[in-house]
């Protein structure tokens, strides 16, 4: 079986693992999965598996409050990342510490999460984020933040919204300006790792707009979604960007939808 | 506009507008509407006058039997029958105890709290329950009481299991209400010995406070050097049934 999907994709319309340009994978998660944790979450998107804990938001090390007035306005938010060493397909032994993924993806949280939560509503306070990778198959960045959203949510932390992040790709390199007559590439959602590795993607999260002026008016129930961090690592050409861009923001929605009703659940329990 | 409120909010749904609702806990305001900022059922607390809006408010507690208009209420509903005690919740100031003595000093004797009984409960019950109702009573989230107490007694028992557990003080002072400055120690408490006392501070990051200065509290269980379990005689003295040797106790009057 070719494992290269941007030769057997044109032909079959259907990618390596079946699902179709538009599809995410299944997606399952819990919450309160860790009783001695604040909040604790459990994600699955395909193959990728997250645990996620949050603890806090509770006083801050004696050193940070040192450290300067940095929490003094509102709350500090700590991400650690740690990719299990069983996550990936060959067995990786690390000597103790982070690799440069695992801290990329939790400083991408970090800032993400420092923006977003209601901080100032606690000030000279720590959250202390924890996301354990059990099972890395791709969109590792979006199953991460999914997984704190959840746990964050569950640890009762006011937020303005969930926020909701999804991958998308196109399926091909993508390197050359796009032609309106002769569009083979398709744009792709949620990307997994043998994708990933070869395909141009971006990672998107959005949470939930806030209609403005006139339109919050007219506009009631239409739930509107706000980009809230975008990243990227492969090079693309610019004409393809809006496409992915539009294809992972409808999957975020998806997804919204999907984190939504397992809150519910939890909830009614 | 009021009849479209969720049972359940999410972070991120919009409630109502702010003309109709003031904001609670739980919700914030953004262009003239109110939002959830946490999952839980929606609650309406009424206006206190008519000149003023309800508070719209979010719960953390989980939707159990909290109907979405229902006022702040709703967790009391859940609580077990109103006349049975719980047990082993939190102490608090005023609450009784039963607690083994793990070490006894000059000015102060240390013990470990075994069980809890609410204050609140114990005030519906009338006079604090004796450990004999405590154990035939224990039919909440604990009911091997009755192992408690009797591996209480055993001296073997008290290294890991006490750590564990509320460490709590009695100071020399707080023994007794008469003669304060008469007391010794060592004819009060003994290591092993369970004590009915009643928490007087939450103290500091280690010990809460607990008193026995009360005709009701006090050693309510004990063995002699013998490994008898005695009974009481005074409200200062323990008998062995089996060799008849006195002991000295602050005793808790039995009934």
């Amino acid at each position: 079986m070719p494992l290269d999907t941007s030769t057997t994709y044109p032909l079959t319309k259907l990618r390596l693992d079946g699902r179709r340009w538009n599809e995410l994978r299944l997606l399952q998660a819990q919450i309160s999965t860790n009783p001695a944790s604040s909040g604790s979450s459990y994600l699955a998107m395909g193959n990728t598996a997250i645990i996620c804990s949050v603890h806090g938001p509770a006083e801050g090390r004696r050193g940070d409050a040192s450290g300067g007035s940095a929490g003094s306005s509102g709350a500090v938010v700590e991400v650690d990342v740690n990719v299990a060493g069983f996550a990936g397909v060959d067995r990786k032994r690390r000597a103790g510490g982070s690799d440069k993924q695992s801290s990329r993806i939790g400083t991408i949280l970090r800032s993400a999460f420092q923006s977003h939560l209601h901080t100032y509503l606690y000030p000279h306070s720590t959250i202390s984020i924890h996301v354990s990778v059990l099972s890395a198959d791709g969109s590792l960045l979006a199953a991460a933040v999914n997984a704190c959203t959840l746990a964050l949510v569950d640890a009762g932390i006011p937020m303005p919204g969930l926020l909701c992040a999804c991958t998308a790709g196109m399926s091909g390199s993508a390197s050359t300006p796009r032609d309106p007559t002769n569009d083979f590439l398709d744009p792709l959602l949620d990307l997994s790792l043998p994708e990933e590795q070869e395909l141009p993607f971006l990672t998107v999260g959005t949470t939930t707009t806030v209609p403005v002026g006139e339109a919050a008016m007219i506009h009631d129930d239409e739930d509107e979604m706000k980009v809230s961090m975008l990243t990227m690592d492969s090079k693309v050409h610019c004409s393809y960007v809006e496409t992915m861009l539009a294809v992972g923001i409808d999957g975020c929605k998806q997804i919204r939808e999907i984190l939504e009703g397992v809150i519910k659940k939890s909830a009614r329990r | 506009m009021a009849s479209t409120l969720p049972t359940l909010a999410i972070p991120g749904q919009r409630l109502a507008p702010v003309s109709s609702y003031a904001a609670g806990p739980g919700t914030h305001v953004q262009n003239a509407n109110i939002y959830a900022s946490i999952a839980g059922p929606v609650l309406v607390n009424p206006a206190s006058s008519k000149t003023a809006k309800s508070t719209l408010s979010v719960s953390r507690s989980p939707l159990r039997t909290a109907a979405p208009a229902a006022p702040q209420s709703a967790p009391k509903s859940t609580a077990p029958g109103p006349s049975k005690p719980r047990y082993n919740t939190l102490p608090a100031v005023d609450s009784i105890v039963l607690a083994r003595v793990t070490r006894v000093q000059k000015r102060q004797a240390t013990v470990s709290i075994l069980v809890v009984l609410d204050e609140s409960a114990s005030n519906k019950a009338g006079p604090p329950p004796t450990t004999t109702t405590a154990s035939t009573g224990g039919a909440s989230d604990n009911d091997n009481i009755e192992a408690i107490l009797s591996s209480a007694a055993n001296p073997e028992n008290h290294s890991n299991s006490d750590e564990l557990r509320f460490q709590a003080l009695i100071r020399k002072e707080d023994v007794r209400a008469v003669e304060k400055d008469r007391v010794v120690m060592d004819e009060m408490f003994r290591v092993g010995d369970i004590v009915r006392g009643t928490v007087i501070s939450l103290g500091d990051q280690s010990f809460y406070y607990l008193t026995t200065a009360r005709n009701d509290l006090g050693v309510v269980m004990a063995r002699s050097e013998a490994g008898n379990m005695m009974f009481p005689v005074s409200w200062k003295e323990m008998r062995d049934p089996v060799t008849g040797a006195a002991e000295l106790r602050k005793v808790a009057r039995p009934f």
